[in-house]
């Protein structure tokens, strides 16, 4: 067991390896990344300043703690770039040039390979710009969180994104039936916009489609309450159940996929 | 006049749109389900609609909710008929050496990419037509039916503001000939196309130095404009108009010189 | 005789296709009401490989030979009948088949483009679990088995076709697999290069005692390398031994193809042989081996013949011919 984890753990760093060197012949990048990532983040605040309104308040939320919100929303789209897009949106090129054969023959999980496969450098200025404004209001939030309340928000972060995870690993697998509809990916990350402000500035309707249809909620707000103290028991635990129902959730359906796939090409 | 296999340029030029927008229409047909989702992406001004609606910087702005929800509508309209991706195209095409073949046809090749993007908006309409009823359904106080007037008005504003961004597009996809990553450009210059042109944010709710800031810039027009005259708003039309015409009248040119300098580049390089 | 380390018996696969007309009436009617079509791809298959033997599948396009390789590697999944590899299922696609097996497609490759092939390589120990040190040794040997040396550094989208199949077997051939699935692997390879695959494959399985099950439309590759031939043709089993059984089965005849100075009615060749084509000045026959000397100077006597060339048919014509007769 324990050399399978060596192995799986070599060969991560195989793939990662391999992958910045295709990516870091491109230095331009990182300076059109940087800009972009600085300007979405202005206009951000800009807007955000611009819906607070002389009261500073959104949907309940102070401005700090809005700030809080964005945070982790520029973090997940960095971890997005960084991991999500260029793996998961690959899956479709592997069906339409047959490359997933060779995929499906090596001794490593199929999933393993298709989901970590790439790792983007590209994505990491969004990490950390994240990062950099979760701690900025934090540190101007006053109240101080203890250590057990910062595993917590750690835990439902890592929750968040495990979700996210399972939400493009649930579209991009679709190619194994459908190819034409590979830019459905695309559609999730236009529509995940909706996680940049806590979800009560939203009417009722729409914070219930927010949870239970597309669960944005559980991506940006239930991890912002955890890290302003504020954690409900309730939310917590429906954001680790559905981080751990989604994963099981790709699992089955990737052997499903496989099935298919096995089955149906020729 | 060069007159080409007997027929006037005139009549030239309407067999040559007409051959290519029906080709490029049944080839759009074929991408359907895309271009649907393509369409289902573009949720981005009823989702600020619902964070707008009740919001504090709404009433400060004084802008009421129905207001609101008409403005949105109509930039949610504006924003699916005027999007642009030729430089995702474009920038294949130049790498891959499929221009090649394009440019040793009579024909400006552009004509090519601004028939495929009509096209796509032909293919689009249903869809659209699909997302605006799903939203009356649920809420039907936002139907609202603009006069024939704005209606007409409206869509050559929408059609004007696609021209612009299509204009402006090129500017960055001529760079294709000089750069591998001029698409990451492009990246960029959706920053302030989101921001400014009043997709996320009308453009009362800003601060006045900021406004008067983007009213310099060509984005309002691409959005904020045609959408208030679709959602019936006072606006000054001649005015904006003469605006929209006066930022292609700066960018046309601007395209055609590095498009001749990028196919210069292009040819000596060994296309 | 020992175990079989492949085993295939009453092996079948069949694909259910959508009947779907085209047009807009036919798009309606696929969607309100579907017609599928059952197209049997490859139909109960039964032979066995020993450990070392270097076998081959041939028949034309479409015969169902990668389909069968597919099932063999585990990577599609049998409609009837039962298919053992290494003595493991291999659609079960378990890590201890996948260590023993690998798969090269002359078609696809599995090599990273934008990069030297040493970092796909360097991916494919760490996958496969091989020491880095033993990983370099390895890749050593196998570089000067296949004549490769600073192509090995170079980006795989600048190798010459050539080079980049020596890449991939290469890359294939890493984790010391026992059984060696090949899919047209000298396709599209110039006559040298197909040449050097070839002499390496047979060098490589003298010295592993590796099994080598090996596809191919081009005859070459199996009269150079397979002692074994397994002629598949409309999904069926037709031909299970050796070459040479085969070629006398499939190829009493030789292709003759004539270019003559004036133009004779298709009558005057009939009795010299099995006419082909006939088109102006240009004649093809095909005529029985034991009859081709006789036959030969009798049309050179009889016809004044600008060219003259005798061929093997292609083996296309060869396995249609076969059952055109038997038809």
């Amino acid at each position: 067991m324990a050399q399978r984890l060596r192995r799986y753990g070599r060969t991560l760093l195989s793939f990662w390896a391999t992958s910045l060197e295709a990516e870091l012949e491109y230095q331009l990048n990182l300076v059109i990344e940087l800009l972009a990532v600085l300007g979405n983040l202005a206009g951000s605040l800009f807007v955000l300043v611009l819906l607070a309104g002389p009261s500073g308040q959104l949907g309940g939320w102070s401005w700090n703690s809005a700030l809080v919100v964005l945070g982790i929303y520029t973090l997940l789209d960095g971890f997005t770039s960084c991991v999500l897009q260029p793996n998961l949106s690959k899956i479709v090129s592997h069906v339409q040039n047959g490359t997933l054969d060779f995929v499906l023959l090596k001794p490593i999980d199929s999933q393993f390979w298709l989901s970590t496969r790439s790792f983007s450098p590209w994505g990491l200025p969004g990490v950390i710009a994240g990062l950099a404004l979760i701690g900025w209001a934090l540190v101007h939030n006053g109240e101080a969180l203890s250590a057990g309340g910062m595993a917590l928000a750690v835990a439902l972060l890592v929750a968040g994104g495990l979700i996210l995870y399972s939400l493009w690993f649930l579209l991009a697998g679709l190619s194994i039936w459908f190819v034409k509809v590979w830019n459905a990916t695309e559609v999730l990350r236009y529509t995940l916009v909706a996680g940049r402000y806590p979800i009560s500035a939203y009417p009722p309707a729409l914070r219930l489609v927010f949870t239970l249809v597309l669960p944005v909620a559980f991506l940006t707000t239930v991890p912002a309450e955890a890290l302003l103290g504020r954690a409900s028991a309730a939310w917590a635990l429906g954001s680790l159940a559905a981080a751990a129902i989604s994963l099981v959730g790709t699992r089955l359906f990737w052997q499903f996929a496989l099935r298919h796939y096995t089955s149906a090409s020729s | 006049m060069a007159h080409r296999n007997g027929l006037k340029p005139v009549q030239r030029a309407l067999r040559i749109a007409a051959a290519l927008l029906s080709s490029q229409y049944a080839y759009m047909l074929e991408y359907r389900a895309e271009i649907a989702l393509w369409a289902l992406s573009g949720v981005l001004p009823l989702i600020m609609l619902a964070v707008w609606q009740g919001s504090a910087g709404a009433a400060a702005a004084g802008l009421n909710p129905q207001g609101l929800g008409r403005y949105f509508l109509a930039a949610f309209v504006v924003r699916q008929f005027s999007v642009v991706w030729l430089i995702h195209v474009f920038e294949e095409d130049a790498l891959q050496g499929k221009l090649s073949p394009q440019l040793l046809q009579p024909l400006q090749p552009l004509w090519r990419y601004l028939a495929a993007h009509v096209a796509e908006q032909a293919t689009r309409v249903p869809f659209v037509a699909l997302m605006l009823a799903a939203v009356l359904v649920l809420k039907p106080g936002l139907l609202w039916l603009p006069s024939a007037g704005q209606l007409l008005l409206g869509i050559v504003a929408i059609q004007a503001a696609f021209v612009l961004r299509f204009l402006l597009q090129t500017l960055v996809a001529m760079l294709c000939f000089w750069s591998e990553r001029a698409a990451a450009l492009d990246r960029l210059l959706l920053i302030p196309y989101l921001f400014l042109s009043g997709l996320v944010a009308p453009l009362e709710s800003f601060p006045p130095a900021v406004r008067r800031l983007a009213e310099c810039t060509p984005f309002p027009a691409m959005v904020s404009f045609p959408a208030k005259l679709l959602a019936g708003e006072s606006v000054d039309v001649a005015g904006g108009f003469l605006n929209l015409a006066l930022w292609c009248a700066v960018l046309f040119p601007l395209s055609r010189l590095l498009w001749q300098a990028g196919v210069r580049r292009y040819s000596a390089m060994g296309a | 005789m020992s175990q079989p380390i492949v085993h295939a018996e009453g092996l079948s696969k069949s694909f259910r296709v959508a009947d779907k007309q085209p047009g807009l009436a036919g798009t309606m009617r696929h969607l309100l009401r579907r017609s599928y079509r059952e197209v049997e791809a490859v139909r109960d298959l039964r032979f066995a490989i020993q450990p070392g033997e270097i076998v081959g599948f041939l028949g034309p396009n479409g015969a169902g030979k990668t389909t069968t390789l597919k099932m063999l590697s585990g990577l599609i999944h049998p409609s009837a009948g039962r298919v053992e590899v290494a003595g493991c299922l291999p659609q079960r696609r378990q890590e201890r088949f996948l260590q023993q097996i690998t798969l090269v497609m002359g078609n696809r490759q599995q090599l990273i483009w934008d990069l030297p092939p040493l970092d796909s390589l360097r991916v494919n120990a760490a996958v496969y679990g091989i020491d880095p040190t033993e990983a370099k040794r390895r890749i050593h040997e196998l570089a000067e088995m296949l004549e490769l040396g600073e192509e090995l550094q170079r980006p795989v989208r600048k190798l010459s076709l050539g080079q980049r199949m020596k890449a991939e077997l290469l890359a294939a051939l890493l984790h010391q697999p026992s059984v060696l699935f090949l899919d047209e692997p000298t396709l599209g390879l110039d006559v040298n290069a197909q040449a050097r695959v070839r002499d390496f494959l047979a060098d490589y399985n003298r010295r592993t005692g590796a099994t080598v099950l090996l596809t191919s439309h081009y005859m070459g590759d199996i009269t150079a390398l397979c002692e074994r031939v397994l002629l598949i043709h409309q999904g069926r089993l037709f031909h299970d031994g050796s070459l040479d059984a085969l070629t006398s089965r499939l190829a009493p005849c030789r292709e003759v193809r004539l270019e003559l100075r004036q133009v004779h009615p298709r009558e005057a060749f009939e009795g010299f042989g099995t006419i082909e084509v006939h088109q102006g000045h240009q004649v093809r026959l095909v005529i029985p081996r034991e009859q081709l000397t006789q036959q030969v100077g009798l049309l050179l006597s009889r016809f004044e013949v600008v060219d003259l060339e005798v061929s093997d048919p292609p083996i296309e014509e060869l396995i249609g011919g076969l059952f055109r007769q038997q038809g």
